[in-house]
């Protein structure tokens, strides 16, 4: 395990307050309105903000906020790859890296990429892939990398909706933009969109049909291009979860589109008639 | 010595067996389809797999092309439950680099790397189960393995290691007799022409019992293979 | 991973196959190749099995160590997953070359058992804040033919069933403070409940259809597929997608009803060999690589 002697580490084993502190385990309430006002068993999504082009240094960049998950997206190349021996001459290839910041979660995390972010780039890089015309991009190689600024729960699929907007700003032809949404099984009810202490917390209720599932999905194409879950649930519960997700991908949509054109308006003004 | 007494007044070590006599050895080749050669041995309760891939075009850096034989390229690793106590690598710890070392300039004596210019053979061992003797039982699984692939060798190489009580020889020793002190030593041996690809030391006859052994395993084999061609 | 080339003629030829049911080695969609499972092969670990899937062998090892329980559940013992794809499967893992594999890997296994019922935690304590079992489940591969999940999955519950973990008894020294004694008798051992292990299943996406184990050659020519891990009770414990391309919704609903129906139906068999294994007890001829 390569340590980072640059940086100041904290001593070899300390923990946050917040384990030692004497409060009742978060546990979810099995009914009645959410903690932010949302409703249960309903396609509400927080609202989000989004914005292209922040970042000026890079071809393409995003920035999403939805309640409190603050996400950055960079998009770089395409480019001469890296690794020449893996050149591809038919095909580009996608890299994603995806990292939360240090501070991003209740409890501070490495510098260093742990297995959980290398599952998230994972996920993320075949979330997107199938929406990318990678074909057109031979012998080269298109980075993309999210920050997670502030962990507040579905990172996943705001990542995705994130570094898909910035794809497209980056102007990387694409298929088809790519939406991300998750819900939180609890029971027989479920909570889209949920925030870090719903995805986490212990139910109150019964220990069936507890999970969490995340749905990539290109809209115009009606594809599902990634696709996650983890918990118990039972296979119809799955299905209408999935069902759900699709739905508020669809809920998301407008929004996208409305930042992406945004973005392509102030980049490319239209010629001023006179 | 501490603790354990090796070697019993009688003349029996801590397993039972004698001075000069070897664990049960059973072997098997052609394990694997995919590899191009493969074996599988067990030395008492040391457990070995060599897989041997190639001649093959060199990969990775051009610059380590040999215009006149072969490279010949080891790796050596041990599972990660193999030992009593779990390891946390499979390979990289500077033991495996050094038996991975050991392991190359062995096969690159006894292989005939002058039939192969421009190519490269990779032979990868890996301890299953791990007690005492890896090197030895590395190298006589890597030997069936290269047999197994074809690839023409000058002579079986066949290891053993050996330990001394005493100035008694005690043959191919078990993980409780390697820890308990003393002196041990492997040597890998071309049993035909005597030569000695790695180290030396007085226990031909050990090594010979090994070789023995072994060239029955291949005798058997190729009887198999032969029978089974005719069909 | 025996890099597959298939020509377009050939994909052809596989995608026609499986559009009638049939498949190049004749099985039909929802068929597994022939399967070996062989407990207790390693001596030196608490559990081990060795699984062979078509041309794919895996090996699996679990050792039991005692450990510190995790701050947020400190009555809960907890699994540690290492995949090792070691360069015998092909000389491309060698080095570091397996490792992005093998990290893929084993985060699924950690998702699979991310659930409070496929394995009873709890039963890992032993006293709560301070000590608890650790069970590293180490993963090695040995030879890849494609359908690299569903060996794994089977392999570990087999390794999980073969399990003995050690007895121990606390008792509580004069000062007051509390001592683990190992009961001598190596026979004295706790066993796991795995019943409720899930199975992973593999369903690759080929033409319009869906197939269950795939060959290198069958996954050359799909470009996604979905794993699912299904208990004998038919729940589903995880979804991945995997692979480059994407999928239909309505694929996707056919498909987790196709792995929960292989999945339930794959656990009842594999109990049974493995109690008929161990009914067997001494007698039972170990084979291990030999056979």
């Amino acid at each position: 395990m390569p340590t980072d002697n640059k940086r100041v580490r904290r001593p070899e084993v300390s923990q946050s307050p917040s384990v030692f502190a004497c409060r009742p385990a978060a546990v979810l309430p099995a009914a009645g309105p959410r903690a932010d006002g949302r409703r249960r068993d309903q396609v509400d999504v927080r609202p989000v903000f989004v914005r292209c082009g922040l970042v000026s240094q890079a071809k393409g960049s995003a920035y999403i906020e939805a309640g409190n998950s603050k996400l950055m997206c960079c998009v770089y190349g395409p480019r001469e790859t890296d690794r020449k021996d893996e050149t591809d001459m038919k095909c580009g290839r996608l890299i994603t890296d995806m990292r939360f910041a240090p501070f991003s979660c209740p409890e501070r995390g490495s510098w260093i990429q742990g297995s959980e972010e290398k599952d998230l780039s994972l996920m993320l890089q075949e979330s997107l892939r199938p929406a990318v015309c990678l074909h057109r991009y031979p012998r080269s190689q298109v980075e993309v990398n999210v920050m997670v600024l502030e962990n507040s729960g579905s990172v996943l699929s705001h990542a995705i909706t994130c570094a898909s907007l910035a794809l497209a700003d980056a102007g990387i032809e694409m298929y088809d933009l790519v939406l991300g949404c998750s819900i939180r099984q609890d029971g027989a009810s479920y909570m889209v969109d949920p925030t870090y202490l719903e995805e986490n917390g212990c139910s109150s209720g019964s220990e069936d049909n507890q999970g969490r599932l995340t749905v990539a999905f290109l809209p115009s194409l009606n594809q599902i291009s990634g696709l996650q879950s983890d918990g118990e649930m039972a296979e119809e519960t799955l299905t209408a979860g999935v069902r759900t997700c699709i739905e508020g991908c669809y809920k998301l949509y407008p929004v996208i589109q409305q930042a992406l054109a945004k973005a392509t308006r102030k980049a490319a003004p239209p010629p001023s008639e006179s | 010595m501490a603790g354990l007494e090796l070697l019993s007044d009688q003349g029996y070590r801590l397993d039972g067996r004698k001075a000069t006599e070897l664990r049960k050895v059973q072997a098997r080749m052609g394990v694997f389809s995919q590899a191009d050669g493969s074996a599988y041995i067990e030395q008492g309760n040391t457990k070995a797999l060599a897989v041997v891939y190639g001649p093959h075009e060199v990969r990775g850096s051009r610059s380590r092309t040999l215009h006149d034989r072969a490279v010949i390229n080891c790796q050596y690793s041990m599972a990660t439950f193999s030992t009593a106590e779990r390891k946390r690598r499979p390979h990289g710890d500077r033991k495996s680099a050094e038996m991975s070392l050991h392991l190359k300039q062995t096969f690159e004596a006894a292989v005939m790397t002058q039939l192969y210019p421009r190519s490269q053979i990779d032979i990868y061992v890996k301890i299953l189960q791990s007690d005492g003797g890896n090197y030895s039982v590395c190298v006589n699984a890597a030997t069936l393995a290269v047999i197994d692939a074809g690839i023409p060798m000058r002579d079986y190489v066949c290891a053993c290691t050996v330990g001394f009580v005493d100035e008694t020889p005690l043959a191919d020793l078990c993980y409780a007799e390697e820890g308990g002190g003393g002196s041990s030593l492997a040597l890998a041996l071309l049993p035909r022409g005597g030569q000695i690809a790695l180290l030396q030391m007085d226990a031909m006859t050990a090594c010979k019992g090994v070789s023995k052994v072994l060239d029955e395993v291949v005798r058997q084999h190729l009887q198999d293979v032969s029978v089974l061609t005719r069909e | 991973m025996a890099t597959v080339q298939v020509s377009e003629a050939e994909k052809v030829y596989i995608l026609h196959g499986i559009r009638d049911d049939l498949r190049v080695d004749g099985r039909s969609c929802e068929d597994y190749r022939h399967m070996e499972i062989e407990t207790d092969v390693v001596s030196n670990t608490d559990g081990s099995a060795k699984v062979t899937l078509g041309h794919t062998v895996v090996l699996v090892g679990i050792k039991a160590e005692i450990g510190k329980p995790r701050p947020m559940v400190p009555d809960e013992g907890y699994l540690e997953f290492f995949v090792d794809c070691s360069a015998n499967a092909t000389p491309e893992f060698e080095g570091r070359g397996g490792e992005e594999l093998g990290t893929e890997l084993s985060n699924t296994l950690y998702k699979v058992f991310n659930n409070k019922r496929s394995l009873d935690m709890k039963s890992l304590c032993i006293s709560p804040g301070e000590h608890c079992w650790l069970l590293y489940v180490d993963v090695l591969l040995l030879q890849c033919d494609g359908n690299l999940y569903d060996a794994i999955s089977i392999a570990v519950k087999a390794a999980l069933f073969n399990t003995k973990i050690p007895r121990v008894h606390i008792s509580a020294d004069d000062e007051g403070g509390k001592e683990i004694e190992l009961s001598d008798d190596p026979y004295d051992c706790v066993r796991i409940n795995v019943e409720n292990v899930p199975c992973i299943v593999t369903l690759c996406k080929v033409g319009h259809r869906h197939v269950v184990d795939a060959t290198l050659q069958e996954k050359a020519c799909s470009v996604a597929s979905l794993i699912i891990s299904v208990t004998h009770k038919g729940t589903v414990t995880c979804v991945r997608k995997v692979g480059g391309g994407s999928l239909d919704p309505e694929s996707i609903f056919e498909m987790t009803e196709a792995g929960k129906r292989v999945g339930k139906a794959l656990h009842a068999p594999l109990m049974k060999l493995l109690q008929q294994e161990e009914s067997l007890g001494k007698k039972r001829q170990k084979v291990g690589f030999l056979g």
